[in-house]
């Protein structure tokens, strides 16, 4: 079993985090939270930060915290790494020091310094001061030092909530991109769910110190619109099918014969911008999200009308919610959420299993790689 | 060589004993503003009091109570006699002893105060890059810190070589062994040869000039452009 088990209890009075879970060692797993939930401290004590914890932390088999026999392995003996919210470089070293800092302490290094430098595209960088960069620079060094530690396991801990807009969108993809690549499992803590949404394999939820979810990022996200602490919303990974240049849009293949448009992803256009890349082995996919208020319902195909996702549905579920009611529908396997008026609810008589048709506009459809955030 | 000249006689046991005193305080002042900065104890207070209690205590008081300390009456000075064969008041040791503590403040607060701007947030990053705590300390905090430390050991140095009340009470005037530059020069003026006075005077004066300008210099930190 190559997971991280955690049975623990920290006690901040009156704030208590107690978690008792199997973490998976792949892929991102996402954990989200409002302030307070105890987010940042579940990675303090993952790290090694924190001695303040009860109970036991089992990593790849190998224990690393066990309160009973005061069995503590120091955080810079755990091999994990951290990504903190603001960078924390070392302001007497260069960009290049930085990193030498990292790769001088690895016991077993087998990454290439200028492959991480192109990776997190800091080659212009490399002999600069570290307080002459940028907020969004001096992350990615962060990153890139960080991976030059060569972790089995890499924390990051609301990485890009001082980031502007355009910083963001960019970390994300290199994020992605730098989970692709290295395959370093990564726990990633925000309480931003979009940037989660964009990066997440798994998530877990956190409320007032406990997990209240835990799964698949899209069910998780789905699960949440019930509880009424998120903006209710639809979380899609779909494939790009097309690239509409001429139009401003792009199209997403939803079900066999259904597509979704959204605005044109021009970060994607390659030279052959018309092509089907559905046809291609392997069609990239986006994620991506819908707000439930951004959907509205019509019992009609519609016929002269502006939107262009228009999709014959069937309601699943009709749940009342305070002012609101949230309509689940399904086209073929896919949900959707739909945040209506009762007013609404009350007119168009709506029933579970009713054949109905909805609509977003294009600019409904959200994702972090086009500059949402 | 035998140096014949007492004032250059003086000046060399002066430069001996700050050189000394200036180490010594390093060494026991980094690891003591170390844990003051990292204390969170009430108790904190006590401690950074006795550690600034030479600065408002007049020389002479601190001298008084050292002399009864280290004379063979009383426990520290009688073990040493016993440990060495020799007294330790009127030594140069002493006058070291009594130098570390008077000059204490001047090295402790400016390290304590460096630590405590420095925070765990850099020395938490070193831990999750595999640093150890050694290896913190010299390639992360002595590094970020080291204007402090220029500041706390030319301060504890020039402290030193300023020191006269603390020395005349302890050490007295034993030429070669505990007179230094500030009693010679006020064993010129008793005598009344004030050229003497005047060249040792000024000497002091244009060396802790220097001394500070260097300090000064040392921690000019150029304004840097921040995109």
């Amino acid at each position: 079993m190559s997971d991280l088990n955690l049975n623990i209890s920290v006690n901040y009075d009156p704030f208590n985090l107690t978690i008792e879970r199997q973490l998976p060692m792949t892929g991102i797993t996402g954990i989200f939270g409002h302030s307070g939930s105890g987010k940042s401290t579940l990675l303090r004590v993952i790290a090694g930060l924190t001695q303040n914890a009860q109970g036991t932390i089992i990593c790849k088999e190998k224990m690393i915290f066990n309160s009973e026999t005061n069995y503590f392995i120091k955080a810079e003996q755990r091999n994990i790494g951290l990504v903190f919210q603001d960078s924390r470089l070392f302001p007497h070293l260069t960009v290049e020091g930085n990193l030498l800092f990292a790769i001088n302490r690895c016991k077993n290094p087998q990454l290439n310094i200028k492959d991480i430098i192109e990776l997190t595209d800091l080659t212009v960088l490399i002999d600069k001061k570290v307080t002459q960069l940028s907020g969004g620079e001096q992350q990615r060094v962060a990153l890139a030092r960080a991976l030059l530690a060569e972790p089995e396991l890499l924390l990051l801990d609301e990485p890009l909530s001082a980031l502007d807009k355009q910083n963001k969108s960019l970390m994300l993809s290199l994020l992605n991109k730098v989970q692709k690549t290295l395959n370093i499992p990564m726990y990633y803590v925000s309480h931003s769910l979009a940037e989660l949404q964009q990066l997440a394999d798994n998530l877990l939820v956190l409320n007032s110190g406990k997990v209240s979810h835990f799964g698949n990022i899209h069910q998780v996200i789905h699960q949440l619109n019930n509880g009424g602490t998120i903006h209710q919303q639809t979380s899609l990974s779909l494939p790009i099918k097309k690239h509409l240049v001429d139009y401003g849009l792009t199209s997403l293949q939803l079900n066999n014969d259904q597509e979704i448009y959204l605005p044109l992803l021009e970060q994607y256009i390659t030279k052959n911008i018309t092509e089907d890349s559905t046809k291609t082995d392997q069609p990239k996919h986006l994620r991506c999200f819908i707000f439930a208020s951004d959907i509205s319902i019509t019992k009609h195909e519609h016929s002269g009308s502006s939107i262009v996702n228009h999709l014959a549905a069937k309601i699943t579920d009709i749940s009342a919610q305070q002012r609101t009611t949230l309509v689940t529908v399904q086209c073929q396997q896919q949900v959707f959420y739909v945040q209506i008026s009762l007013w609404s609810t009350k007119r168009l008589v709506l029933k579970v299993d009713d054949e109905i048709y909805i609509q977003f506009k294009a600019s409904a459809v959200h994702t972090l790689d086009n500059g949402d955030s | 060589m035998i140096v014949q000249n007492p004032d250059l006689l003086a000046l060399i046991t002066t430069l001996k004993m700050a050189a000394v005193t200036t180490l010594i305080l390093l060494l026991i002042g980094t690891p003591l503003a170390w844990y003051l900065a990292q204390m969170r104890s009430r108790y904190k207070v006590f401690i950074e009091a006795l550690v600034a209690l030479p600065l408002v205590l007049p020389p002479t008081v601190i001298g008084f109570y050292l002399l009864l300390a280290l004379s063979p009456q009383y426990l520290p000075g009688k073990i040493w006699q016993e440990l060495t064969g020799q007294q330790l008041a009127f030594s140069f040791t002493a006058i070291v002893i009594g130098s570390v503590l008077y000059s204490l403040p001047f090295v402790v607060q400016p390290l304590q105060k460096a630590f405590e701007q420095l925070g765990n947030d850099v020395l938490e990053a070193g831990k999750m890059l595999g640093a150890g705590p050694l290896d913190r300390f010299f390639h992360i905090v002595l590094p970020i810190t080291k204007a402090s430390f220029i500041t706390a050991a030319s301060l504890g140095f020039a402290h030193t070589v300023g020191e006269f009340g603390v020395v005349l009470m302890i050490g007295g005037n034993i030429p070669g062994e505990t007179r230094v530059l500030s009693i010679a020069l006020f064993d010129h003026v008793e005598a009344f040869n004030y050229a003497k006075a005047h060249a040792l005077a000024l000497s002091l004066l244009v060396g802790s000039v220097i001394l500070l300008a260097l300090i000064y210099l040392l921690n000019y930190q150029r304004p840097t452009d921040r995109t």
